[in-house]
């Protein structure tokens, strides 16, 4: 019995620490109450996407003016559902969501926009009309970067598909885009497929199964939504020279671009497989700025400016024509051009590195790295 | 039984009923206090459209968990219920027509509950008919779920007639009852009703014990199968449930459902292993845990701390809830006290002069024996180990012969080899720590953290360099040790429940790899340790040749050591094994520390195999973990199990998956056919026909 009575002293405290915020927060009653709702933190994209966000709020032009909570609901949807009811409850006057399911919140999502909460969901689609959308097209990134492809090999070989993470409207939409484009060309053969999750460490276990009965010899290109500096690394060890690699399609992890700086680069902090290889790529990416903008769109729509229900952001395309290193990695850098950032800045070559926006000057490197904001 | 019963008879009958009530009780008083606690914290005061609101969310886990609570009374476990809510839901939502004007709630309701049943019918055929594995038999229904749910639905979508929505969100008398506990409340009557009848009687029987309820003349068979049929029906009403909800479909919504049905059954104070416990409690149970979330909502709880949170309490419930003068912890304090007692009186048997007290035996002196009896055969003497661990390497011979007819350059190949080795050697150390978990009938769910953590960690102090590995491999191997300790220790002495302990320690874990690492883990793993995962000496990846090191060592432990003999002493029977002056405690902690230990060897593998580490690295290892040594052979209760058999299940696995990546069938058609494997590759392992 100690213990009951230790968890309500407990619960005593708690509630005292929260009787202590609820006063802090009336002097900020001027601020916009805006809550972040996040899916899993369990990986790169959505820890960089949260710092950008929370970069953004803390930006001069925005410190001010919000008052920004994070919430994480894991990959739950019933969760989420949960979690904004209660923001609603809280008096939030926007929300920025990574929605869980495009469809399992609308319901929850119908209610706020009734009650006047203005909701925006990034990167992946809420399809309630009353719902704001950030994010990129993905079917004409399956569609870019699989045509890219074609072209690498003529219209002609035998490409293996690393896909990502099943029953996902994103995946549904890169790999159907990606396969109608293949499908036009009849000597272009998919060999192999293999679900990705979205991970490089998924994918080098797929790769690994496909090459136990095939060799690197008999595949002439890669089409992955995530796993092409795997892939790289993969063939590396199995001995080809950096000028043998195939050609990827694929993400936009820090590691896969600095691979596709020429061979013999000087990059401080290089170190192989996380090395100059001209590696031929594309690499694409759905940005983590997107959370940012939302927020952004989400203040401008609470102080009444017109804001489009669907944002659809310029898909990020980087090849070995544009490849450029940065060396800080600010905002204004980003904007001369320059989309890869050095190993000794960015030491996991997991990271995204399509950070770069026009319509974001608040944020740059520092931002997704430690939610710091531009000056 | 008279109708005037004296006062002290209706204490003692009120007393007797509170005890069996107990953990439901003590439940529903933490629900309290945790509501009363929201109410305090929260803006305003908690209104009838809070409390409609609340008992809306937790509603689908409800529902679900009551089934859970069924099969775990009666000594089964079931993993295939989330996948049977997805189903559930693509089905309705894949199957109403928009353009109809309206839905009939009676017809959906009994269509989801039906799909539910029929699964549930499937799972039961094979664990009831033919006697076996429950964890086994829906896991792979769990797998071939997955991909019937991606075949009716490949991506959210679809429509679920807001009729629904409306019904069972609504109110059932307005601003009184929330329509949400009035379903609840149904099911729990209709419980009631089933527990009184002799199927209810005999459901607790099986579940205390099978060979006495057999003998009294139950049908275990029938018993078993309508458990399952049941509990399916309520994962179906589940899938309505959260289909009007959410009014659409989602092939992946039922998922993470899995894992908290277990919390909220043990937190309504159900024993796992059955014979225990109450649908009640559990309902309960999980409206505790989805207050928990809610609480930690109102508070703001930093995001990378809400696991941690999370599974504090989830310790302090099951403590809370086992708190009385038998409780583990009791008996434990009581022991230590005597223990301290005898101490003082210098009565410790390490305190008595050292001679040999042994009862003199009639019969042949000491190092003389009678003539030796010639030894059997070794086909006799290995009998049980190869009937049980033969199956899955027949198997895997098939499978290898199909991947050479189907995608050639298999068994001549040796980088097949060294790929099947490579890749099962990462399951292969773990089903060491699982499988040894296993055998004292525990089950170890804080591998995937442990994974996580371990590689992350070392990744971190590593950074590229080998000198670091030197240092740094061996702190993250005694901060695994550490882990396990602490999950022995909850185990054995706290006498918290395994599957709760460990389901805690994966949060709390989790929590501090996030903290540890602010969401992006960073370094790399060093060269020598690349090397040793992807290198080539000739054919041969340098892991393999430690994994035959490995291998051997493990075959040891268990087979030749005290230590393995005392593992299969505590799996075969807890107070056997007490009695005849086993260290229960002592080696339950170890086995913990040693499982802890494989998942940090995994962790450490793995960064070297991917050449970083990433958050949520281990999370695909821990059902293959399980089902390796299920299909090699072990007994999930304990006790049965040989290490080379589970090493068939890892190969027969890797193997499996192997093929499957070979091939371009569908994702969904794969997981069909990888569900199907594995139940037709355990069918080998049926146990007898009950005497």
């Amino acid at each position: 019995m100690g213990i009951g009575s230790k968890v309500r002293r407990l619960a005593l405290l708690a509630g005292m620490a929260a009787c202590a915020f609820g006063m802090s927060g009336a002097e900020a009653a001027q601020k916009h109450k805006i809550f972040l709702s996040m899916s899993y933190i369990g990986n790169d994209w959505q820890a960089e996407a949260a710092n950008m966000v929370k970069a953004m709020a803390a930006h001069k032009s925005l410190a001010d003016k919000v008052d920004l909570q994070v919430q994480v609901a894991g990959p739950n949807a019933q969760r989420q559902i949960q979690q904004i009811n209660a923001m609603v409850q809280s008096g939030a006057e926007a929300i920025v969501v990574y929605p869980i399911s495009p469809t399992a919140l609308n319901q929850v999502v119908k209610n706020a926009c009734d009650k006047g909460v203005k909701v925006f969901a990034y990167d992946a689609e809420i399809t309630e009309p009353c719902a704001y959308n950030v994010h990129i097209d993905q079917l004409e990134a399956g569609r870019v970067t699989a045509e890219w492809l074609v072209k690498k090999l003529n219209g002609k070989g035998n490409i293996i598909a690393i896909t990502g993470v099943p029953g996902t409207s994103v995946d549904d939409q890169r790999t159907k885009a990606a396969k109608e484009v293949f499908a036009k060309y009849p000597d272009i053969k998919i060999v192999g497929e293999a679900v990705g999750m979205w991970s490089q460490a998924v994918a080098r276990t797929e790769l690994s199964k496909i090459l136990a009965t095939r060799n690197w010899g008999d595949i002439n290109g890669l089409w992955m939504q995530v796993g092409c500096f795997t892939a790289n690394s993969m063939q590396l060890e199995a001995g080809k020279k950096a000028s043998e690699l195939l050609p990827c399609a694929g993400e936009g992890s820090n590691g896969g671009r600095i691979q596709m700086l020429p061979e013999g680069t000087e990059v401080e902090g290089a170190a192989a497989p996380y090395a100059p290889a001209g590696a031929q790529r594309i690499s694409y990416a759905s940005p983590p700025y997107s959370g940012a903008l939302a927020l952004k769109l989400a203040v401008e729509a609470i102080e009444g400016k017109d804001v489009p229900k669907t944002t659809i952001l310029p898909l990020p395309v980087v090849t070995n024509e544009t490849i450029k290193l940065c060396n800080e990695g600010t905002w204004a850098e980003m904007k001369a051009g320059c989309n890869v950032f050095k190993p000794s800045l960015v030491s996991n070559p997991g990271w995204f590195a399509s950070i770069f926006s026009d319509q974001t000057p608040e944020i740059g490197l520092n931002a997704a790295l430690v939610g710091q904001p531009e000056n | 039984m008279s109708s005037v019963s004296s006062p002290a008879s209706t204490r003692l009958g009120l007393r007797r009923a509170l005890m069996r009530n107990r953990g439901a009780l003590i439940a529903a008083a933490v629900l309290a206090i945790l509501l009363f606690i929201v109410d305090w914290i929260s803006a305003g005061p908690l209104t009838y459209f809070d409390v409609s609101f609340l008992s809306s969310g937790g509603a689908t886990s409800a529902l679900a968990a009551i089934g859970q609570t069924i099969v775990i009374l009666s000594g089964g476990f079931d993993l295939s219920a989330g996948a049977v809510i997805s189903l559930v839901n693509v089905v309705l939502a894949s199957s109403m027509d928009p353009m109809a004007p309206g839905a009939s709630i009676l017809l959906w309701t009994a269509v989801g509950i039906g799909v539910g049943m029929a699964v549930g019918a499937f799972n039961g055929f094979f664990i009831a008919v033919l006697r076996m594995q429950p964890i086994v038999v829906t896991l792979s229904t769990m797998f071939i779920l997955q991909g019937v749910t991606l075949l009716v639905m490949d991506k959210p979508g679809g429509f679920v007639s807001p009729d629904l929505g409306t019904f069972y969100l609504g109110d059932a008398i307005a601003g009184w009852l929330p329509m949400p506990l009035v379903v609840i409340g149904v099911v729990l009557l209709a419980w009631f009703w089933l527990k009184g009848t002799r199927f209810g009687t005999a459901l607790y029987a099986v579940g205390s014990d099978v060979d006495s309820a057999a003998s009294v003349g139950i049908n275990i068979v029938l018993v078993r199968f309508a458990v399952y049929v049941i509990a399916g029906g309520c994962y179906g009403f589940a899938g309505v449930f959260i289909s009007a909800q959410t009014g659409s479909g989602d092939p992946l919504v039922g998922n993470p459902l899995l894992l908290s049905m277990f919390a909220a059954v043990v937190v309504g104070g159900s024993r796992l292993g059955g014979g225990q416990g109450g649908p009640v409690g559990t309902v309960f149970g999980a409206y505790i845990l989805m207050m928990v979330v809610n609480i930690l909502l109102v508070l703001n709880v930093s995001a990378y701390y809400s696991t941690i949170a999370e599974g504090t309490i989830l310790v302090l419930a099951a403590l809370a809830g086992s708190l009385s003068h038998t409780s583990v912890l009791a008996v434990q304090l009581r022991a230590a006290r005597d223990r301290l007692a005898a101490w003082r009186a210098g009565m410790l048997p390490s305190q008595l002069e050292p001679i040999d007290r042994r009862l003199k035996m009639a019969g042949p002196p000491n190092g003389q024996r009678g003539p030796a009896s010639p030894r059997p055969a070794f086909r006799l003497r290995n009998a049980e180990a190869l009937r049980y661990a033969l199956p899955a390497y027949i198997c895997l011979l098939a499978i290898v012969i199909v991947t050479q007819i189907w995608l050639g350059r298999a068994i001549f190949n040796p980088g097949y080899w060294n790929s099947l080795l490579v890749l099962s050697s990462f399951l292969a150390v773990l089903a060491l720590g699982q499988g040894t978990v296993i055998l004292t009938g525990g089950l170890d769910l804080s591998v995937p953290w442990t994974i996580g953590i371990s590689g992350i960690i070392l990744a971190g102090m590593v950074n590229g360099s080998d000198a670091a590995l030197v240092y740094a491999l061996p702190v993250v191997l005694v901060m695994a040790c550490a882990i396990g300790f602490a999950n022995g220790f909850g185990i054995a002495y706290l006498g918290i429940s395994p599957i709760v302990m460990t389901l805690a320690t994966n949060g709390i874990l989790q929590g501090f790899a996030l903290v540890y690492s602010q969401g992006t883990p960073a370094g790399f793993s060093s060269p020598m340790l690349r090397w040793f995962m992807t290198a080539k000496l000739g054919f041969v990846t340098p892991i393999v040749l430690l994994m035959i090191i490995f291998v051997v060592a493990a075959v040891l432990l268990l087979g030749r050591t005290p230590f393995g003999r005392r593992v299969y002493g505590i799996g075969n029977g807890l107070r056997a094994a007490r009695l005849s002056g086993i260290g229960v405690e002592r080696t339950l902690i170890l086995v913990y520390m040693l499982s802890a230990f494989c998942a940090a060897i995994v962790g450490v593998m793995l960064t070297g195999f991917s050449g970083q580490a990433s958050l949520g690295m281990g999370d695909d290892y821990l059902l293959p973990s399980i089902a390796v040594v299920v299909v090699g052979g072990a007994l999930i209760t304990g006790g049965r199990g040989h290490y080379l058999g589970m090493l068939g299940g890892v190969l027969l696995l890797t193997a499996l998956q192997m093929l499957l990546a070979g091939t371009t069938l569908p994702y969904a058609t794969r997981a069909i056919l990888y569900g199907l494997v594995v139940l037709g590759a355990v069918m080998a392992l049926r146990e007898r026909r009950l005497q």
